[in-house]
């Protein structure tokens, strides 16, 4: 429809360029087109060919077929049926419904004859009570107010560096030391001895 | 003197946490700060700010808010809970839930008969103080928004709740609301950001100040409800206010860290009309100030960067004195560390670990000054978490290193280790029912008994051997004061138990007769480090005023050198240190040495050479250096002391006369502290 479409404008203009071409070689003047009847000509085509960008365009492609997953790994009332029926651990841990990577060291129960897909897991979640939550809000506020955005904030490193720079006994800027640096040269260490030692470079 | 080999130990990451609330109690010039790591420390104006009890918090439970209601102390935090704490046993008493979300700000009326509390929700809930608790009384009118600061009027009819954007003047005796005071935002701030009231303080005349988020301390007439005047006292938050007794000078802290005095004083000279004032600034902190108290000569503040600073507001000084100096507070005045000195491991006390190190070796021998090779690094050999949500109290390692005890407030737990070749630790599963906890934990020098102070200053003995612990007896004193022993002493040869307790009071118990034994005379200022020598079974003690005691247990009397002290009276260098002794040891080859630490100097004192002399130089050892042989005898005195070694948490004696000294940089403490604001000098 819409190569029908691009057809039909291009057929359009070819026709008033071969009208107009035919015209010329005929040495007779230009044919008289109104200025309304061309203008309306030109927008509709802009119209048509924004449309059809607009339907065809990949982004409209990704978001249609990512609806249609959700719309079919809705999880099954069977399933669900089935999950109801495991049993509840008693678990002081708190953690992510379907996770795998999660540390603690619950047994969790893989759902017998299950249709989950992959290796998927099921656990239940703990009731994190109200007061926690809402002692996490007001923790929340407090810290948003006093070093949010907006509060004009700068490091410790800074501010020592700074004093060195006006005080009495002026020095370099302070940085701290990344403690990580120190693991990682510890890692590199280790990893450089188990290869020499595979290598067998020494020889011993 | 002789030389040391010097272990520099700076593995002991020691954090302090920050200052949350303070609370001043004028009967007995007890102030209360409170952490926000929910621990709760007692420091005694009348004694030096000496921190007498440490209550320790919990997991996830800080303070937002201390009251003292008369001799009694009540705090609330986020948790939504009010808590009553026991003075005596230095834990709480009960807990309340307070069911209107988390509570922002609690405050007593002046007549200490009420508790009003604000909350998340919105109501101020008004609790009626009892003898045995507290209980509910009613709740005033609901508003829109959370709580965030209160204040009572002096006469207990009305209070003052300070909110985001507005304040409500409350009438205590109906409930209902009197006055609206509407809180502009400062200028440039975004239209969606009110502007918080962290801080209300009402005056007796129905002036109202208050401290809000812009940065403005705001003077309020409470009768008509209209702003008087407003002051701009910085850029950023006014975090805390309070004011004196004789309403005659407010103290504001700010997020910048300073604090800003104003005074009630008449513009003019001579004029009667006197308004607010803004007359000095105090920037002592580096970071956020969140809590200040006004005491009539004295301003008290502490924040976020875990210190708290005591400056005088004395204004006509002729002599310079200890109690005209400003005076901060860094590191507890407790020890954290235990050490074995046989087995050369150091245990140090966290939150809620652990940690057993063991010293590393040198090789070698070099100029005084020099650093030795190492031949083997310090190494961690045991990182011990405590189960619960409890902090933990007190810990202590055996002398042999064979034992490890740790006590929170409601359990105690005896680990048995063995550290040779492999590391192993073993729990020593049934302790005597008896002991259930302990704030204050002493071996014996053998490791062979171990003592724990218990209820109502008795301690308890119990046996170790192979097969675990056993319960051997209780120590009571003869006149029970009920007070918690905050130090426990045992002597080397099995014979003697000291304690100290929170009323100033030493008791000497006989461990053969298993009684006790007598008491050392009562002094003013208390103990906050002491001893017994091994050599001469004399109990040295050092107070909170910097005075040395040496009391001889066998004669029930004090020792002619420490007569000859209080004869000659120590030097006024020694006695204006602002940082308490922490710990006493001995010399294992010199029974006259005498080895004593505060925070900035570690000090030998020989008893057999002279005292100085008043008008004399008390650090000396570089000047003696300097002098030929046959003049130091002359020059040298008792008190040898090292200042090479800053910020000081322990410092003890090895028995192959090297020294262990620990040391905690403040820099490397403020390196973990929160960001503070940033403030844009000029040229920079």
């Amino acid at each position: 429809m819409a190569a029908q479409q691009r057809g039909v404008s291009h057929s359009n203009l070819e026709e008033i360029t071969i009208g107009q071409m035919s015209a010329s070689s005929e040495d007779e003047g230009p044919e008289e087109v109104a200025f309304d009847a061309s203008k309306t000509v030109a927008l509709k085509s802009m119209k048509d060919a924004l449309e059809s960008v607009k339907r065809y365009s990949p982004l409209v492609n990704v978001r249609r077929k990512h609806f249609n997953v959700f719309k079919e790994k809705r999880l099954p009332q069977t399933l669900l049926e089935e999950l109801e029926t495991v049993p509840q651990n008693d678990c002081s841990h708190h953690c992510l419904g379907v996770n795998t990577n999660c540390k603690c060291n619950l047994r969790y129960h893989p759902v017998a004859g299950s249709s989950l897909q992959g290796n998927c897991s099921v656990m239940w979640v703990k009731d994190r009570s109200t007061a926690y939550s809402l002692q996490q809000s007001a923790m929340d506020f407090v810290h948003a107010r006093l070093y949010g955005p907006g509060t004009q904030r700068t490091t410790n490193a800074q501010v020592l560096s700074l004093e060195r720079k006006r005080g009495l006994n002026q020095g370099a800027a302070v940085q701290f030391v990344n403690k990580k640096l120190a693991e990682q040269k510890a890692k590199a260490e280790r990893t450089n001895k188990r290869f020499i030692r595979k290598q067998k470079l020494i020889p011993s | 003197m002789g030389e040391f080999t010097v272990h520099r130990v700076r593995f002991f990451h020691y954090m302090p946490s920050a200052v949350r609330a303070l609370a001043f109690q004028p009967q007995r010039q007890k102030i209360a700060v409170a952490r926000t790591d929910g621990s709760l420390e007692i420091l005694n104006r009348a004694d030096h700010l000496f921190q007498e009890k440490v209550i320790p918090g919990r997991e996830q439970r800080g303070t937002e808010a201390l009251a003292w209601a008369g001799q009694r102390l009540f705090s609330a935090g986020l948790n939504g809970e009010l808590v009553e704490y026991d003075m005596q046993e230095l834990r709480e008493k009960y807990r309340l839930d307070a069911s209107g979300g988390p509570v922002w700000t609690l405050t007593c009326n002046p007549q200490g008969t009420r508790l009003a509390v604000g909350c998340e929700d919105g109501t101020v809930k008004l609790f009626e103080v009892c003898d045995d608790g507290i209980q509910f009384e009613r709740n005033l009118a609901k508003q829109k928004g959370r709580i965030l600061s209160l204040s009572w009027h002096p006469s207990g009819s009305r209070l003052v709740a300070g909110m985001a954007g507005v304040i409500w003047v409350f009438d205590a005796g109906t409930g209902q609301s009197v006055h609206r005071l509407l809180v502009e935002r400062g200028t440039g701030a975004p239209r969606s950001k009110e502007c918080v009231v962290w801080s209300v303080v009402c005056l007796s005349d129905g002036t109202i100040v208050s401290g809000d988020s812009s940065g403005n301390v705001k003077v309020w007439d409470g009768d008509t409800g209209t702003l008087i005047r407003n002051h701009q006292v910085t850029k950023w938050d006014v975090l805390a206010l309070s004011v004196s007794q004789d309403e005659t000078s407010l103290v504001a802290g700010t997020s910048e860290g300073t604090v800003v005095q104003f005074q009630h004083l008449s513009v003019v000279l001579g004029r009667e009309d006197k308004e607010w004032v803004q007359t000095r600034t105090f920037k002592n902190h580096t970071h956020d100030v969140r809590a200040v108290l006004e005491l009539d000569t004295a301003v008290v503040s502490g924040g976020m960067d875990t210190q708290l600073v005591v400056r005088p507001l004395l204004d006509k000084i002729d002599v310079k004195t200890s109690a005209s100096a400003l005076r901060k507070i860094h590191f507890p005045h407790r020890r954290l560390v235990s050490c074995s000195r046989t087995a050369r491991l150091l245990l140090f006390q966290h939150r809620i670990h652990l940690e057993l190190w063991r010293l590393g070796e040198s090789e070698g021998t070099g100029v005084p000054g020099s650093s030795l090779p190492i031949k083997r690094k310090p190494e961690k050999l045991l990182h011990l978490k405590t189960k619960g949500e409890e902090h933990i109290c007190c810990s202590a390692l055996s002398p042999c290193g064979g034992w490890v005890v740790v006590s929170t407030v409601t359990n105690l737990r005896l680990y048995r280790l063995q550290c040779d070749e492999t590391i192993s630790i073993t729990k020593v599963s049934k302790l005597p029912k008896v002991v259930s906890s302990a704030n204050q934990i002493c071996f014996s020098s053998d490791s062979s008994y171990l003592f724990t102070a218990s209820t109502c200053s008795s301690v308890h003995v119990l046996a170790l051997s192979q097969s675990g612990c056993t319960f051997v007896c209780t120590l009571k004193p003869k006149s029970c004061s009920g007070q918690a022993i905050l130090l426990l002493t045992a002597s080397d040869d099995g014979k003697w138990l000291a304690a100290a307790n929170a009323d100033h009071e030493v008791q000497v118990y006989n461990l053969q007769k298993r009684k006790a034994y007598c008491t050392v005379p009562v002094y003013s200022s208390g103990v906050t480090a002491m001893s017994i020598n091994p050599a001469t079974n004399n109990l040295f003690m050092v107070h909170a005023d910097q005075q040395i005691f040496e009391f001889s247990l066998e004669q029930k009397q004090y020792t002619d050198w420490s007569r000859l002290v209080h004869r000659k009276g120590l030097h006024p260098q020694w006695l204006e240190r602002d940082t308490p002794v922490t710990n006493v040891t001995f010399s294992p080859r010199n029974p006259a040495h005498v080895i004593l630490h505060d925070m900035y100097m570690f000090c030998i004192i020989d008893q057999t050479l002279p005292l100085p002399e008043r008008n004399s130089q008390l650090v000396n050892q570089l000047t003696l250096r300097s002098l030929p042989e046959k003049e130091r005898r002359a020059h040298s005195h008792a008190f040898k002391i090292c200042k090479t070694f800053k910020e000081l948490l322990f410092v003890e004696l090895l028995e192959d006369q090297s020294l262990v000294v620990i040391e905690r940089p403040l820099l490397d403490i403020t390196a973990q502290l929160p960001p503070p604001v940033r403030q844009k000098k000029f040229a920079t």
